[in-house]
């Protein structure tokens, strides 16, 4: 068992044995750490995370999982769940790997017999680039560029995550101000990335004037991101052991202003649109995900909040900047696009909220560690592991250093892998046209599930 | 309603950049502009293996901008950033490849149309190409469009890491497009692999795949740069980056 696991963040972590998995537990990630195998699971009751071995039984039954199904570069993953669809007239229609609706690389085998869509299979693995066998070897710094580039729209959560994964392996001391620092970056990505799905939702149901003014709101936060982090993606903020640049005293209030601006219009967008009739009839009661489905199936972020899991990283698994800062769990019980929906703009808001907050009483205690706080002994011990809330859920990486600090083994579980089950589900029974409004307000990346 | 719409709009101004008719700013392509540096950038450890992508050759200390990430390694170890791009302003900057037959570019003219095609990117690229449709680039202005098939496209930007799953559909879309055809290749990878250039899944830049007119460089490149490849293709554009 790793320190890691234990020291992180002091509180969220116990160990348990499988066999006590409750109701309200939920499996979320299986993984191979030093020859045995893991499993990480998420406690609902007690907002715990709960690290186990698996028994030997469970080890085969994930078996293809834990060697990680379709790692291989060039071989599909299919995910099908259920028998294949049987009767009059049912065939099978191909979408994608190349497609405008989804503008990236990724299939989907529709089973209809015309007009309603019985059963969903998406197909992946278009663009596995290897991203966990190409860091094996690499110094974590090196790695970085691997780690943030396996989700573009994802970059800051992915860096932070694995930023700080390693920082706890190697038991090294982070100043605040760098911890404060990745949370803006964290809070400005959720922001894009959600003004991303109301645009390409309003898209998707031709409300013009409200993609566009949408998207240009986004093209506002991208430039920040630019000017005070110096990229619009975010790459290459984080280093292990602070960020590559803080953020200046005069720079934070000009910030908090802007952010302030950008969601006080789009709370006002949202006002009007969501009077449209023709608007809300498209999102209402489209593309149902249960509770109970949402939950069975492991669902992760706003799409299950949507259906009103509570869950948010952020304060289940609270990194440093999360504890002391006001994020409200924003949930919803429609389980429809409307609801998925409703969860991300709010979220604009209340992540702009606990902007102005991080921005506010950031501390000035450096934006990097010094190296006499670097921890010398046991390397190699174990693993160490992390979760941070990305735009589109909860994000986990498990990272395994050898002696010489050099990354040995990385394991990601991606938010969208686990959002493609449940994305099927609700669009079982819809018609063609609700398609994208499933797809969008999931927020799913094939990037991000096939990195 | 409709009436508030009219207002809103006017009350806002125009978002659109002046490109073409005069270079871009500072904020429209970031990487032109040496960006906020690490605070002290002596202290930071440096990649490793000097350039992550072998973009800076040491000998010569010339920039292969096709593999450049941008990651700024090179500025922490000592290698002076401006020296390896130049003083050229447009470093960073789309341009032609051998490959680009000049004689049929110009019956593009005011209607050009360009479809997408993802070849294993991150999705920053594609992002990144959408954003041309946002107010703020407007691209349908120029009367370049975005299509869904590769039937009715005249330029195919490719973006990403060409993996072995889309080597045979690049290849198809490719084939599929009417003559004249043109291709850019948008982003590191896509040119050269980028940071993915020794990963499991990278199996060749889109060049060796079919044939690239226009390369346009960046990890990702800004809207307007990729908007310059375009009007680039389209023979629209002078030497110096201003609308002929």
């Amino acid at each position: 068992m790793s320190r890691g696991s234990e020291t992180l963040n002091g509180g969220g972590v116990e160990r348990r044995n499988l066999e006590s998995l409750g109701e309200k537990m939920q499996l979320s990630s299986v993984f191979q750490a030093g020859g045995l195998n893991y499993a990480l699971i998420s406690d609902m009751e007690t907002n715990k995370t709960i690290i186990s071995e698996l028994p030997p039984t469970l080890s085969e039954e994930f078996g293809a999982l834990l060697r990680g199904s379709g790692a291989e570069p060039g071989s599909p993953l299919v995910l099908e769940a259920g028998g294949r669809v049987e009767g009059y007239g049912v065939f099978e229609f191909s979408y994608g790997p190349t497609s405008w609706g989804v503008p990236e690389a990724g299939a989907f085998s529709l089973m209809t017999y015309g007009e309603r869509i019985l059963k969903v299979v998406p197909r992946l693995n278009f663009k596995k680039r290897g991203v966990e066998r190409a860091v094996l070897g690499l110094t974590p710094e090196d790695a970085l560029l691997f780690v943030e580039r396996s989700a573009g729209n994802f970059s800051a959560a992915y860096s932070t995550c694995f930023a700080t994964a390693v920082e706890d392996a190697l038991g090294l001391g982070v100043p605040s101000e760098a911890r404060w620092t990745r949370a803006v970056a964290l809070e400005l990505e959720r922001i894009y990335n959600h003004l991303y799905v109301f645009g390409r939702l309003a898209e998707a149901a031709s409300q013009n004037i409200a993609a566009t003014q949408t998207h240009a709101l986004r093209e506002r936060v991208l430039r920040l991101n630019s000017r005070h982090f110096g990229h619009r993606y975010l790459f290459g903020i984080n280093s292990i052991g602070g960020v590559r640049r803080g953020l200046p005293k005069d720079e934070r209030s000009a910030l908090t202003t802007e952010v302030r601006l950008v969601a006080r219009e789009f709370s006002e967008l949202v006002q009007y649109f969501l009077s449209s009739r023709i608007f809300l009839d498209r999102l209402q009661g489209t593309a149902k995900l249960t509770r109970k489905d949402a939950f069975g199936l492991g669902t992760v972020g706003p799409s299950a909040r949507g259906s009103g899991v509570q869950w948010d990283d952020r304060l289940t698994f609270p990194l440093e900047p999360y504890e002391d800062i006001y994020v409200n769990l924003e949930t919803e019980d429609g389980e429809d696009t409307m609801a998925r929906t409703m969860v991300r703009v709010r979220e604009v808001e209340s992540s702009s909220i606990a902007l102005r907050e991080l921005l506010d009483r950031m501390p000035s205690d450096g934006t990097k560690s010094g190296p006499d706080r670097r921890r010398a002994d046991g390397l190699g011990a174990g693993f160490s592991f992390c979760r941070v809330e990305s735009p589109s859920g909860d994000l986990i990486q498990v990272v395994q250093l050898d002696g010489g600090g050099r990354v040995s083994g990385l394991h990601v579980r991606p938010p969208s892998l686990v959002n493609w089950l449940p994305f099927a589900r609700s669009l079982e029974g819809t018609v063609f046209t609700d398609f994208q409004f499933a797809f969008e307000s999931f927020g799913l990346s094939f990037a991000d599930s096939d990195r | 309603m409709p009436k508030i719409w009219i207002l809103r709009g006017l009350k806002k101004g125009i978002l659109t950049t002046a490109y073409p008719k005069s270079q871009p700013t500072s904020e429209e392509v970031p990487t032109r502009s040496l960006p906020p540096r690490p605070t002290d950038a002596a202290d930071w450890p440096a990649g490793e293996r000097g350039c992550p992508t072998g973009a800076i050759d040491s000998g010569d200390k010339k920039v292969d901008l096709g593999r450049c990430v941008y990651c700024r390694f090179c500025s922490s170890a000592g290698f002076a950033f401006e020296d390896g791009f130049g003083s050229r302003a447009g470093a960073m900057q789309a341009s032609l490849t051998g490959n680009c037959a000049t004689g049929t570019r110009h019956i593009f003219g005011r209607s050009f149309h360009v479809m997408m095609i993802d070849v294993g990117s991150c999705n920053a690229c594609n992002l990144e190409v959408l954003n041309l449709s946002n107010p703020y680039y407007d691209l349908s202005r120029m009367g370049i469009a975005f299509t869904n098939s590769p039937k009715h496209a005249d330029a195919l930007i490719v973006v990403g890491a060409l993996n072995q799953a889309m080597v045979d559909v690049l290849r198809r879309t490719y084939e599929s497009m009417p003559e004249p055809k043109l291709v850019l290749s948008v982003g590191a990878c896509a040119i050269s692999g980028g940071i993915f250039r020794g990963a499991e899944g990278f199996v060749s830049p889109a060049g060796d795949a079919i044939p690239v007119d226009v390369v346009v460089p960046g990890c990702p490149p800004s809207p307007v740069q990729i908007l310059e490849g375009l009007l680039l293709a389209a023979g629209r554009l002078k030497e110096e980056g201003v609308r002929r």
